[in-house]
């Protein structure tokens, strides 16, 4: 009998109630009329090869609608105790290479990043405040560790991208870097990059096309 | 013949999404498409976290949808019952008949909700294959199949691989439902090269 429950009762469940969009989009009607806007949170990682594909996607997706981009930048990612997390990271570089091509782009670097080479980025932005600025930064700060270098990564050239976007110094905080971590699992993800909007999560570089669906369909349809 | 091996687990609801598309590369492309049935990553010693499942069923019903496929009401078959799918695809797959089983389980697993653990149902999906009963029932203890599954999951082990589906086109990998576009802009790419 709990076989039956475990294997067919509850995941049929899930499966069904997976549908049911009318709260999400009852409350995005909502918002809309109090004059307010949609917002997609977006959680992604400096040394995630596929998030310096999917953060400039989703910034494109984002501005054409009304739709506040959150930018969370994770330092720690995965499934902890994961045996096979050396070769995800290999995977997911020749993954994010074929998919940059496709958009044109060339990724430059080879080999994965240690999460340990990029953390001060993530705590840096972690500690700032969402806006344009912000924004300016993670999408230089990506392009130039992806697709710009291959070499290792220096903080001096990653402050002169943050005084030239942000205008001021980078703050270091490693207890600010650490929220999106916590927010991350409370809202679902369990890896980046993941962006949530109207209570429901996507792996942001493998789903575009079913966030901008999604969005539409809450009403946060692309601005004429 | 150009091969692609296609790393399959019927407990992988993106493998089933992965099927109809993966077999169809028979038909487009001058390829051996080399079927390789493998056990279930929960049953290799892979622990799934919660969050994962849950967020597995959830994205495989919205891109089940988009392709245009039924999902839901399932059955997982972990354990016998995936055993049992993996040992009458390697019978199907002798008889010419690998797609037809595959693609008939994949649908009574996670669109009819059979449990295939049991004959009854397991039955009505190898008839709908085109499949004898009496030869799928004499595969289930056929140590000669175990073993050949057990080779196709070493193979994914040994190319540094952990999920499925997987394609591999001359040494390179094709991770994910959703990459088949990529696999097939490789073989364009492979067709249309000069001989070496």
């Amino acid at each position: 009998m709990s076989g039956l429950v475990t294997r067919r009762v509850i995941p049929s469940a899930v499966i069904a109630l997976s549908t049911v969009s009318w709260p999400a989009r009852g409350r995005a009607a909502l918002e809309r009329a109090r004059g307010g806007r949609g917002r997609l949170e977006l959680f992604f990682s400096f040394d995630d090869p596929c998030s310096a594909v999917a953060v400039p996607e989703l910034a494109v997706a984002c501005a054409a609608r009304p739709v506040d981009l959150v930018l969370l930048p994770v330092a720690e990612r995965g499934i902890p105790g994961d045996p096979a997390v050396s070769d995800k990271r290999r995977e997911a570089l020749v993954d994010a290479r074929r998919r940059a091509r496709r958009a044109g782009r060339e990724m430059l670097r080879a080999e994965p990043l240690e999460p340990g080479d990029t953390a001060f980025l993530a705590h840096w932005a972690a500690a700032a405040p969402q806006g344009q600025g912000l924004e300016a930064f993670c999408l230089r700060a990506l392009a130039a560790l992806w697709f710009e270098t291959a070499g290792p990564v220096r903080e001096a050239d990653y402050a002169a991208i943050w005084r030239a976007e942000l205008h001021g110094q980078p703050a270091p905080g490693e207890a600010a870097g650490r929220r999106p971590e916590a927010l991350m699992r409370r809202r679902g993800p369990y890896d980046v990059p993941a962006a949530v909007a109207g209570g429901r999560w996507f792996f942001a570089h493998d789903r575009p096309a079913q966030i901008t669906d999604w969005l539409d369909e809450l009403g946060w349809g692309v601005m004429a | 013949m150009t091969e692609v091996e296609f790393f399959f687990s019927f407990r992988s609801p993106y493998s089933y999404l992965a099927a109809p598309r993966a077999f169809a590369l028979r038909d487009r492309h001058r390829i051996a498409l080399r079927y390789r049935g493998v056990i279930p990553m929960a049953m290799r010693g892979q622990s799934v976290p919660r969050a994962k499942q849950l967020h597995t069923l959830r994205d495989v019903k919205r891109e089940a949808t988009r392709l245009g496929m039924p999902f839901g009401p399932v059955h997982d078959p972990i354990g016998t019952g995936a055993v049992r799918c993996l040992l009458v695809a390697e019978h199907g797959a002798e008889q010419g008949r690998d797609r037809e089983f595959v693609l008939a389980a994949g649908r009574g697993i996670w669109a009819e909700a059979a449990d295939v653990a049991r004959d009854r149902p397991l039955r009505r999906i190898c008839e709908r294959a085109g499949l004898e009963w009496e030869g799928c029932r004499a595969a289930l203890a056929e140590p000669r199949l175990r073993e050949r599954i057990e080779a196709n999951t070493a193979r994914l082990a040994e190319l540094g691989h952990w999920g499925v589906p997987v394609f591999v086109l001359g040494g390179e990998l094709f991770w994910g439902q959703d990459r088949i576009a990529d696999l097939e802009d490789a073989l364009a790419a492979h067709e249309t090269a000069p001989a070496a």
